[in-house]
């Protein structure tokens, strides 16, 4: 019985070790492969030029490609906390309810069923400065006489682009946190209210602790999961105008299959798994904190 | 005393208003783009174009759903084809996720071994890769290997999509299973297999079922990896078919919005009966921490 | 250079042995024989492949449809396809602004067809399907130039007549060139409600645009040695004609980020006073189930720049063969017969424009009795004597992408015109010394 233990879990693993080589790992050494080429789609005899580390040192010279890193920086920071704070708040709203819970669950759930390219399609619409449902409204509602370009303005085009990513993907932090705190036992809740903790500190020091963990996970499985966005804002702008909306996925895109210049996009991409990379770890760690807080083993 | 008793009422009263109108706000941020895309798809594009806009719908018709349903040249899409693959794919996928998904949460949770941190963590990273940087290295692959436009190529790349993910979300939920339950069951005679479906599995049920969702969810709405891999009606999904409503210099509006209704629907259905498993194992109140 | 030889000979072969080489044997017999097709999607190009069966029917061969999709989409597939070398099916969807990317892929069409055949299409289009003197499609009739579509009751209005003629000292007519588009725009423009034009403000469109307004003023987008040269004194009138109107707010503020659906579905709104656009809107503009300014659509040739040339950037939908197909014949039977008369027809009479001679002849004949559609055609038919395609080089669409938010930036006013244009000829000119190609 002892001899059999420790392969228990390498057995159970692996599965996912299988999978994950093939379809995940292979693709990848066969992409860092060319980003040391100046692999272009149309002329395939160049994946077998060795150019070592020009691609890279290109894009370390190529201040469009740092400003788009910034931004899309900046775009994950804003949109994963806000995301965080609104699904938490949803989660809380809808846990409170006493009746529809199963509709009210669902219903939270509504934007996960919008496939981002239809997100992106439809904010896109809903933003078209002429005829879109939100200038439609303000002038109905007499707010603004003006067309307020939405998709146009330099910061405009960025909340623009942020609206769409955090209405389709709040719901993931809510249902998270919502698994958690219905997980959550009852008893501790009881005990602070019978102490005569106000409701914030109940929320403060029973409860957060508590969710807190879930609340890490949905943050890193966001931001591992968060280059769907791409979709979004591809359909929305794709990066533009001028530039100004560009992020690090429309930029490996456009390189990638319009320019038909994989080898340098391949390049770009290594950088923004670097970024995913960063983010999640840093959020592993947080997650590992948590949960060492709350005393669950690891 | 009365006073007091009375002014606590009024808060508590206060509290409910408040409670219910912050909900009903949020759910109508949340489904307002729906409604709207629900009635684009059942009006004329001239009224959904309109300026000044006309807000109270004047001409409703099913027409952009019959139109759907026609054949090809009447404005009709293969939207069954569309329709079955994404099913096979999806259901498919998920199914092989959730499995692997357990294998691997549960030897997280249950057992210690060697690098066990950063076999997780390299597990989790695999999902970094954004799909537009993985679409052409796979798609190299699967040319070779023949699986181009065939549901297994699709099938395999939404499970390695969902694998971590699947993996993550269940090692959490077998985490708040107390695992003196599993070992009591096996003290009292169960072999660790059996307390594993006795016991543990029911009360993870929850979190595997809204792995599972989230799974789903993934693969019927996925687009960056089924536009490369997908060619044909053997195995494009119906977020690739809505590029089927865009021309070089049109968009059917309307006719777009019909289909988004035919792939939303499904899901949600799917969605609020998967609801009733996660609602129905957490009513025990079992788990304890 | 041993499989372009072989190639050729299998071409000559084709032409002496096979039947095919005469026009009255098309589209010969191919019994047992499977193709496979990659065509673009969409409504609008998917009711001439019901002609699909009947060439199976006649020929005995079998049609395998590899792939439908949208334009870009299939155009990322071929080339992850060149790029994988798995370019062993046999006819291709193609576009002429596309078609110089695909180098080495598609095979020429004019060694497996009667010449007499190829004659019946309009020249101009087949020469700008043939590149490095290689025929590489036939087109279909999906012909695509802009005309100027405009709002006809502004112009019999009386009240505006005496107000425009008091401001700018000429009769108000549908314009004739584009300094007359600029004031008229200015002059009907009220925003937020109504717009005087719009222009496509992103990705190839408003390249594409720049191009044609760069020509008609007189420049040149290349020079002879394939060297950018749009940062002239033309370029710099073509770009204000945009940067002026965008800050008279002569255009919806949002432009930048249109592309031609947004442009079509503005102009069918009623919100817009002339718009330059393409032939497939036509149909859809003057329909009152689509279109708010049905019955009230004019059609003109689109205007000239300072230099009397009329704008005309002008592109094509074609079919190919691979170089690698194993029954190139077949295939070009395939091709032949989805782009002659009666598939020109069918296509033409929905709306697109033809690609043949014939088919333009009996296209103004049946619309005789339609007085818009009367119209519409003699407008484009005008149209495609100036039209001209994009320089043929295969680094365009990479230029596009990289000169078009430099277009934006000079129109938002980031920048000035010269500036961008400056920048945007660099990024050229080092986009095409990356390539070998200066």
């Amino acid at each position: 019985m002892k001899g059999f233990k420790p392969s228990a879990p390498f057995l159970l693993l692996l599965p996912a070790i299988i999978v994950l080589a093939a379809v995940v790992v292979l693709p990848l050494i066969l992409s860092l492969y060319s980003s040391f080429t100046p692999f272009r789609l149309t002329r395939p005899e160049t994946f077998f030029v060795f150019v070592g580390f020009r691609n890279y040192l290109s894009i370390l010279s190529n201040a469009d490609f740092w400003w788009a890193f910034g931004r899309t920086v900046l775009l994950l920071t804003i949109a994963l906390n806000l995301e965080m704070l609104l699904g938490l708040g949803l989660a809380m709203l809808v846990e409170k309810a006493t009746r529809g819970q199963r509709v009210l669950r669902t219903l939270m759930m509504f934007p996960m069923m919008f496939s981002p390219i239809l997100v992106g399609f439809q904010f896109k619409f809903m933003f078209n400065d002429n005829i879109g449902l939100v200038n439609n409204a303000l002038q109905s509602l007499g707010i603004t006489q003006d067309a307020i370009p939405w998709l146009i303005e330099g910061h405009l085009a960025f909340i623009a682009i942020s609206i769409a990513e955090i209405w389709s993907s709040t719901s993931i932090f809510a249902i998270l946190i919502l698994a958690g705190l219905l997980a959550m036992p009852k008893e501790p809740i009881e005990a602070a209210r019978v102490d005569g903790c106000t409701p914030w500190q109940t929320f403060r020091y029973v409860t957060w602790p508590f969710v807190m963990p879930f609340a890490y996970i949905a943050m890193t499985i966001r931001s591992l999961d968060v280059a769907r966005a791409y979709d979004i804002v591809k359909i929305m702008t794709d990066g533009g105008p001028a530039g100004r909306t560009e992020l690090l996925w429309t930029l490996v895109g456009r390189t990638a299959y319009s320019d038909a210049r994989m080898g340098l996009a391949n390049a770009m991409a290594y950088f923004s798994i670097l970024l995913s990379i960063a983010f999640t770890v840093y959020f592993y760690n947080k997650l590992a904190a948590a949960r060492a807080q709350i005393g669950a083993e690891w | 005393m009365m006073d007091e008793n009375a002014s606590a009422r009024l808060t508590r009263r206060t509290l409910t208003v408040a409670h219910r109108v912050g909900l009903f706000l949020a759910m109508l941020v949340i489904c307002l783009p729906g409604i709207w895309i629900v009635l684009s798809s059942l009006r004329p594009t001239v009224e959904i174009m309109a300026k000044p806009p006309v807000w109270i719908p004047q001409q409703l018709s099913f027409d952009a759903y019959v139109a759907m349903f026609s054949g090809i040249g009447k404005g009709g899409i293969p939207v069954l084809d569309y329709f079955r693959n994404s099913l096979i794919i999806s259901v498919t996928s998920t199914v092989i996720a959730v499995a692997i998904g357990m294998a691997g949460g549960y030897a997280f949770a249950r057992y210690r071994f060697r690098g066990k941190s950063g076999m997780f963590l390299g597990l989790m990273l695999t999902r970094t890769v954004p799909g537009i940087a993985l679409s052409l290295p796979l798609f190299f692959l699967y040319v070779r290997l023949g699986i181009i436009d065939t549901h297994i190529g699709m099938i395999l790349a939404y499970v390695a999509l969902n694998v971590p993910f699947t993996i993550w979300l269940i090692d959490g939920f077998f985490r708040q299973v107390p695992k003196d339950l599993a070992e009591a069951a096996q003290i009292d005679g169960c072999t660790r297999w059996q307390a594993f479906w006795q016991v543990e599995f029911p009360l993870a049920r929850p979190g595997i079922a809204s792995a599972a969702i989230f799974a789903f969810l993934t693969c019927w709405n996925e687009f960056a990896l089924a536009s490369q891999l997908t060619r044909s009606v053997n195995s494009k999904t119906l977020p690739v078919g809505l590029l089927d409503y865009t021309a070089e210099f049109t968009i059917d509006w309307r006719g777009m919005c019909a289909l988004a209704v035919v792939m939303i629907i499904p899901a949600l259905t799917l969605t609020y009966i998967v609801q009733k498993h996660l609602v129905g194992g957490l009513t025990s109140g079992a788990v304890k921490g | 250079m041993t499989r372009l030889l072989l190639a050729v000979s299998t071409g000559l072969a084709g032409l002496m042995l096979s039947n095919a080489a005469f026009s009255a044997d098309l589209p010969g017999k191919f019994p047992g024989v499977t193709i496979d097709v990659k065509l673009i999607g969409g409504q609008q190009y998917e009711k001439l492949y019901e002609r699909i069966p009947e060439w199976e029917k006649a020929t005995g061969a079998k049609v395998n449809i590899l792939t439908k999709k949208n334009g870009f989409d299939i155009d990322k597939e071929l080339k992850s396809d060149i790029a994988s070398g798995s370019t062993n099916w046999c006819v291709g969807w193609n576009h002429s602004s596309f078609a110089p990317q695909y180098t080495g892929l598609y095979t020429d069409l004019s060694k497996l067809l009667p010449k007499d055949e190829i004659d019946a299409f309009v020249p101009s289009t087949i020469k700008a399907a043939t590149i490095d003197g290689k025929l590489e499609m036939l087109p279909r009739a999906q012909f695509d130039v802009s005309a100027l579509y405009y709002q006809k009751s502004l112009y019999e209005n009386a009240d505006n007549k005496t107000k425009f003629k008091a401001k700018y000292g000429y009769d108000l007519a549908p314009p004739d060139t584009w300094k007359e588009v600029t004031d008229q725009a200015q002059f009907f423009a009220n925003p937020p409600n109504f717009y005087g034009t719009q222009f496509a403000g992103k990705e190839e469109a408003i390249n594409g645009r720049f191009y044609e307004m760069v020509v008609a003023e007189g420049g040149e987008y290349l020079d002879k040695d394939g060297k950018p040269v749009f940062n002239s004194e033309a370029g710099i009138r073509a770009l204000d004609w945009f940067v002026n109107l965008y800050k008279a707010k002569a255009v919806p503020a949002g432009t930048t980020n249109y592309l031609w659906d947004d442009l079509g579905q503005g102009f069918a709104s009623g919100t817009v006073a002339i718009n330059l656009d393409w032939p497939g809107w036509a149909g859809f503009f003057n329909d009152p189930k689509s279109s708010k300014v049905a019955g009230n659509v004019g059609v003109k040739v689109a205007p000239k720049g300072s230099s009397g040339k009329r704008t005309g950037w002008s592109g094509f939908h074609g079919f190919s063969v691979t170089e690698n197909c194993a029954n190139k014949e077949a295939a070009a039977s395939l091709v032949w017969w989805l782009t002659n008369e009666d598939s020109q027809k069918l296509e033409a009479a929905a709306g697109p424009l033809p690609t043949r001679t014939a088919v333009w002849d009996w296209d103004l004949k049946q619309a005789e009795n339609d007085p818009y559609k009367k119209e519409v055609l003699g407008a484009f038919q005008e149209e495609a004597k100036h039209a001209f395609a994009v320089p043929q080089t295969p680094e365009w669409i990479e230029i596009s992408n990289a000169v078009y938010p430099e277009l934006q930036a000079a129109i938002l006013g980031d920048k000035t015109s010269k500036q961008a244009l400056d920048e945007a000829a660099a990024k050229a000119t080092q986009i095409l010394q990356d390539a070998g190609k200066l």
